[in-house]
C-alpha cells in the first residue's frame, strides 16, 4: 500500500524535524538542572545554578536594567500602536506609503535599523543610555501592537461606535468607553508580543546602550558571557529568559486569537 | 397655521456619482408613527442616517421644531436611532447597555437606575439585566436595542428595519410590541422597512421612496384606495394590471373592449397605459361599468376568501379575483370553469406605463 | 468630510516617532555613505564615492561574496527541510494539524541568542556531540565543530527553519485535494504529480521563505560572531565593526547602503512572485 507507505515516511521526517528543533534546547534545559554542571555526566537534579544566578550582581542588574527597557517602551508603545491602529482603520482608506511606513519596522533588519539609529543618536548629540534603547524599542514594538489590534479591528462592528455617538458619546468618550475596552484583549495581547520583543531584543540595545556597562541589558550581558563559552549558569539563565519569552507569547496568542502577526 | 415638527427640506445626497437620496421634502407630525418604504437601494438608510447625524447633507435643510438640525453632530441631536444590526456594546451588560445614553446626559445616578429599570419592566427583560448581549436571543437582542435608544426619551426615534432579523411569528408580536410602546412613550417614530405589510399594520402615515425620490404620502388606506403611480399600486398589496390603450377619451383593453375609470392619472398623448384594479373589488354578482370573461385556471384559499386565478385575453397574466366567503357559498367556482366578474368605473385606476 | 480628518489625530504620534526614529536615521545612512572618513575618525562633509567603490574592492567584496553564499546556502537547507517538515504536516489528520504547527514555531518564540547559545553547547569541545562519539568509541582529538562556516549555517538554518515551515504550510494547507488526485487519475505517479502540480503551486510559499532567512541570514552578525569564532566575519561584522571598533562611519553606512539594496531587492522579487502566483490562482478557479 503505497498511501501507508507514505504516512510512515511524513512520521519520519516530522519524527527528525522535531528532534532537530528540539533537542538543542532540550539539553540546555536539562543541563541547567545538573547538580555537577558538566555535560559529560548527570550527576543530579538541583536548582543550585538557578540560585546562583541570584548572587550574581551583573545578571540582576542587566535584569534590572531589561525589566526598566520592557516596561517603558511596552507601555509606550502599546498607547502608540493602538491609537495608530485604531485611526488607520477608521480612515480605512489609506495609501501604499502610510501601510509601508507602519509594516517596514517589522521586517527592516535589526542590523540596518540598529545602525541608523546609532548615527542618528551620534549626530545629534544625544547621550546614549536606556532611555535611547526605550525610544529604539518603541520603534519595532509600536508596528507589533498595531498589527495585533489591526486584525482584531477587521471585524469590528463599527456600527457600535457610531450607536454610542447618537447616544450623546463625544469622540473621546466613545474611545474611552467603547472601542479601546472592546479592542482591550487585543491591546493586552499586543503588549504581552511588545513585552518580550523587549526583553529579547539584542542588536538594537547593544548599538544604542551607549558606552560602559551602565545600560547593559540580559541579552547583551549573556551575548559577553557566551563568548567565553559554556558555564552551567548560562544554562539556567538561558533557560528562564526562554521559559518567559515562551509563556508570554502562549498568553499573548491565547487572548488574541486572530494569531499573531506573520502566522 | 402651526409650525410643523420635523420638517426635511429639498435634501439630497450624493455619494460620488450616486444620487442616493434626491431632492427630497417632508414634513413629518409629532407624535406620529411613520414609515419610509421603497425598494433595496431607493436611499431610505441614507436619508435616516441623515436624520442621525451620520451623513452631511449634499444640499437642503433639515429643521426640528423650527431650528436647523442640519450642523448639529449626532452626539448633539435629540433623535436616536435604532440601527439595522442593533450595535449593543458586547462588553456591557443589557443594564450597562441601556445606561449608556443617560450617563452621557450625565442624569444624577438614582435616576439613571430608575429610568433603567422601568424600561426593563416596559420591555419586560429585567431578569436579563445583567446578561452580555451575546447571551441574548435576537429578539431579546432588538428589544434592548428599542430600549436603549427609548430610554432617553428622544423627540423623534429612528428605526432602520428594526424587525428585519427576525422570524415571522416574533415579527408580527413585535409590530404591535412597537406600536404600544409608541403609544406609551409619545415619542414621534420614523421606521424604515421594506415590508409593506408591516407598514400598512403599524404606520399612521406611510412615505414610498423610490430612487431617492417620494414617490406619494399618505395613510396606508389612502395609499391602498389611491394610488398615484404604477410603482406604488405595486408596492402596497396586490394589484391586477390590463394593458390598454389610450383612444381619445376612451381606454381600450388587449380584446378592444371599453374600461371604464374615474380616477385617471394624467395622461396627455395617446398610446399605452396600465389599469389597476385591486382583486377584492372584482365581484361574480352586481353591477359594475367594466367587466371581463375568463376561465378560471386556479383556486386558492386565502384564509376564508377564495382568490380566482382568471385566465383572460384582456391580459397576459392571469387576473385575481378575491371573493369572500359569503360570495362563494352558492357558486363554489371549479378550474376549468368559465366565469364573467365586473367591477365599478370608481374602482379602475389608470396609469401612464 | 469631518469624520476623516480626526483618525488623523490618533495616528500622529506614532507616524512622528516612525518618521523621526525611521525614516531619518535610515535616510542618514544614505546620506553618510557618501561623506567623506575625517582623519581622526569623525565625518568629514564632502562628497564622495569612495566609500561605494571601497564597498566594491576586492578585500571587501569577498567577504560580501561569502556572506551571500553562506545565507544562500542557509537559506536553501532551510527551505528543503522547512518544506519537507511543511508537507509532512499538511499530510496529517486536520485535527492535528494546527498543533503540529504551533510546536514548529514554538522554538521561534524563544530568545535568538539562547537559540544559538544551545549548538555551542551541543558543539563545543566538551559538547554533547563530541562526548557522544567517544562514548561510542571515537578515540583521540576530535575536531571541534564550533567556531566554524558549517557551524554557521546550522545556526542560522536551526534559527529561521520555523519561518519556513510557516510560509511553505500556509499554500499547501489551502491545496485542494482534488488537484493532485485529479492529477493521478490522469495517469500520472506520485512523484509527478508532486513535481508537475503540487510544487509549481506552492512555489510563492517557498520563495517567501527562502527570501526572508535569505535577507535575515546576509545581515546578520550575532551567528558569525557566536559560532563562527572572532576570525570569521560576514557582511554584518564588518558593518559592525566599522561603526564600534574601526570608527568609519561613511564606510559603514556605505556597505549598509549595499546591504540594503540587496535585501529590497530580494523582498521586491519576493512580492512580484507571490503577485503572479495570485493571478494564476484567479485565472484557474474562474
Ligand atoms: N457610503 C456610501 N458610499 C457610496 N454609496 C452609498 C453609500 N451609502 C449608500 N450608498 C448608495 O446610495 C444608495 C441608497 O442606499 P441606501 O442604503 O440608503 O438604500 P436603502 O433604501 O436603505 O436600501 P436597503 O433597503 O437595501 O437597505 C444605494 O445606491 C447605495 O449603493
Ligand atoms: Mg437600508
Amino acid at each position: 500500500m503505497a498511501d501507508r507507505n507514505t504516512f510512515r515516511l511524513m512520521l519520519i521526517i516530522l519524527g527528525v524535524i522535531f528532534a532537530f528543533l528540539y533537542i538543542p534546547i532540550s539539553v540546555l534545559v536539562g543541563l541547567s538542572f545538573n547538580e555537577g554542571g558538566l555535560p559529560t555526566a548527570w550527576t543530579g537534579f538541583s536548582f543550585k545554578w538557578y540560585g546562583a544566578l541570584l548572587e550574581n550582581e551583573d545578571i540582576l542588574k542587566a535584569a534590572g536594567n531589561t525589566l526598566i527597557v520592557a516596561i517603558f517602551s511596552t507601555l509606550l508603545s502599546t498607547l502608540l500602536g493602538s491609537l495608530l491602529a485604531i485611526g488607520v482603520e477608521i480612515r480605512r482608506r489609506n495609501g501604499k506609503w502610510l501601510e509601508t511606513l507602519i509594516f517596514a519596522p517589522m521586517i527592516i533588519p535589526d542590523i540596518v535599523l540598529a545602525i541608523a539609529l546609532l548615527s542618528f543618536f551620534s549626530l545629534i548629540g544625544v547621550k546614549m543610555g536606556l532611555h535611547t534603547i526605550i525610544v529604539s524599542h518603541v520603534v519595532f514594538n509600536l508596528a507589533f501592537v498595531c498589527a495585533v489590534v489591526r486584525a482584531r479591528l477587521k471585524n469590528f462592528d463599527w456600527s457600535i461606535v457610531e450607536a454610542s455617538a447618537d447616544l450623546g458619546a463625544s469622540t473621546f468618550t466613545t474611545l474611552k468607553r467603547v472601542i479601546i475596552p472592546v479592542l482591550m484583549p487585543a491591546i493586552v495581547a499586543g503588549a504581552l508580543l511588545a513585552f518580550t520583543l523587549s526583553v529579547d531584543e539584542f542588536i538594537i540595545a547593544f548599538f544604542t546602550a551607549g558606552a560602559g556597562r551602565a545600560s547593559i541589558t540580559l541579552p547583551m550581558q549573556i551575548f559577553a558571557m557566551i563568548r567565553f563559552g559554556v558555564t552551567p549558569e548560562i544554562n539556567a539563565l538561558a533557560t528562564l529568559v526562554m521559559a518567559v519569552s515562551v509563556i508570554a507569547l502562549a498568553l499573548s496568542q491565547r487572548l488574541n486569537k486572530g494569531g499573531l502577526p506573520g502566522q | 397655521m402651526t409650525q410643523s415638527f420635523l420638517s426635511i427640506k429639498d435634501v439630497s445626497k450624493t455619494f460620488g456619482t450616486v444620487q442616493a437620496v434626491d431632492g427630497l421634502s417632508l414634513d413629518i407630525r409629532k407624535n406620529e408613527f411613520f414609515a419610509l418604504l421603497g425598494a433595496s437601494g431607493s436611499g431610505k438608510t441614507t436619508l435616516l442616517r441623515m436624520l442621525a447625524g451620520f451623513e452631511d447633507l449634499s444640499a437642503g435643510d433639515i429643521t426640528l421644531e423650527g431650528t436647523s438640525i442640519a450642523g448639529l453632530a449626532p452626539n448633539q441631536r435629540p433623535l436616536n436611532l435604532m440601527f439595522q444590526s442593533y450595535a449593543l456594546f458586547p462588553h456591557m451588560t443589557v443594564a450597562q447597555n441601556i445606561a449608556y445614553g443617560l450617563e452621557m446626559d450625565r442624569l444624577p445616578k438614582a435616576e439613571i437606575a430608575a429610568r433603567v429599570n422601568e424600561i426593563l419592566e416596559v420591555i419586560q427583560l429585567g431578569h436579563l439585566a445583567k446578561r452580555k448581549p451575546e447571551q441574548l436571543s435576537g429578539g431579546q437582542r432588538q428589544r434592548v436595542a428599542l430600549a436603549r435608544a427609548l430610554v432617553k426619551r428622544p423627540k423623534v426615534l429612528l428605526l432602520d428595519e428594526p424587525l428585519g432579523a427576525l422570524d415571522k411569528k416574533l415579527r408580527s408580536e413585535m409590530q404591535l410590541e412597537l406600536k404600544r410602546l409608541q403609544h406609551e412613550f409619545g415619542i414621534t417614530f420614523i421606521i424604515v422597512t421594506h415590508d409593506q405589510e408591516e407598514a400598512l399594520v403599524m404606520a399612521d402615515r406611510i412615505a414610498i421612496m423610490k430612487d431617492g425620490k417620494l414617490l406619494q404620502v399618505g395613510t396606508p388606506h389612502d395609499i391602498y384606495e389611491a394610488p398615484q403611480s404604477k410603482f406604488a399600486a405595486d408596492f402596497i398589496g396586490v394589484m391586477n394590471f390590463l394593458p390598454v390603450e389610450k383612444k381619445g377619451t376612451n381606454f381600450v383593453g388587449a380584446d378592444g373592449s371599453v374600461i371604464r375609470s374615474e380616477s385617471v392619472t394624467e395622461i396627455a398623448k395617446n398610446g399605452a397605459a396600465i389599469a389597476a384594479i385591486r382583486p377584492e373589488r372584482l365581484h361574480v354578482t352586481g353591477t359594475g361599468e367594466n367587466q371581463l370573461s375568463g376561465e378560471i385556471a386556479a383556486v386558492a384559499y386565502h384564509g376564508l376568501d377564495l382568490l380566482l386565478h382568471i385566465k383572460t385575453p384582456l391580459s397576459d397574466t392571469p387576473v385575481i379575483s378575491r371573493m369572500t366567503a359569503d360570495e362563494a357559498d352558492g357558486h363554489a367556482p371549479e378550474v376549468g370553469q368559465s366565469i364573467t366578474v365586473q367591477w365599478s368605473a370608481k374602482d379602475t385606476h389608470i396609469f401612464p406605463n | 468630510m469631518s469624520t476623516d480628518r480626526r483618525p488623523m489625530i490618533l495616528m500622529t504620534p506614532a507616524m512622528l516617532w516612525l518618521f523621526g526614529l525611521m525614516v531619518v536615521p535610515c535616510v542618514l545612512i544614505l546620506v553618510l555613505a557618501f561623506f567623506r572618513r575625517g582623519v581622526y575618525g569623525g565625518i568629514e562633509y564632502t562628497v564622495t564615492l569612495e566609500n561605494l567603490a571601497l564597498v566594491f574592492d576586492p578585500l571587501y567584496f569577498k567577504i560580501f561574496l561569502k556572506s551571500a553564499g553562506i545565507a544562500g546556502l542557509s537559506a536553501a537547507i532551510a527551505c528543503v527541510l522547512g518544506y519537507a517538515a511543511a508537507y509532512a504536516i499538511a499530510a496529517m489528520p486536520r485535527r492535528h494539524q494546527s498543533m503540529l504547527l504551533f510546536f514548529a514555531v514554538l522554538p521561534f518564540w524563544s530568545n535568538y541568542l539562547v537559540r544559538t547559545y544551545a549548538w555551542i553547547v551541543l558543539l563545543n569541545r566538551e559538547g554533547l556531540i563530541v562526548n557522544l562519539a567517544r562514548w561510542l568509541g571515537f578515540e583521540g582529538e576530535l575536531p571541534s565543530m564550533l567556531y566554524s562556516e558549517q557551524a554557521v549555517i546550522i545556526g542560522l538554518v536551526y534559527n529561521y527553519l520555523p519561518f519556513v515551515i510557516l510560509s511553505c504550510y500556509a499554500p499547501l494547507s489551502r491545496l485542494n485535494p482534488d488537484i493532485s488526485e485529479a492529477s493521478r487519475d490522469l495517469g500520472a505517479s506520485g512523484w509527478t504529480t508532486f513535481r508537475r502540480v503540487t510544487l509549481p503551486m506552492t512555489v510563492p510559499g517557498i520563495a517567501t521563505g527562502f527570501v526572508f532567512v535569505f535577507v535575515l541570514s546576509i545581515g546578520n552578525f550575532v551567528t558569525p560572531a557566536l559560532l563562527g569564532g572572532g576570525q570569521f566575519q560576514m557582511i554584518g561584522n564588518l558593518v559592525y565593526a566599522q561603526f564600534l571598533t574601526a570608527n568609519d562611519w561613511p564606510f559603514g553606512a556605505a556597505l549598509s547602503m549595499v546591504l540594503i539594496a540587496v535585501m529590497l531587492g530580494l523582498l521586491m522579487l519576493q512580492a512580484v512572485v507571490a503577485e503572479r502566483a495570485s493571478g494564476r490562482k484567479g485565472a484557474q478557479n474562474g
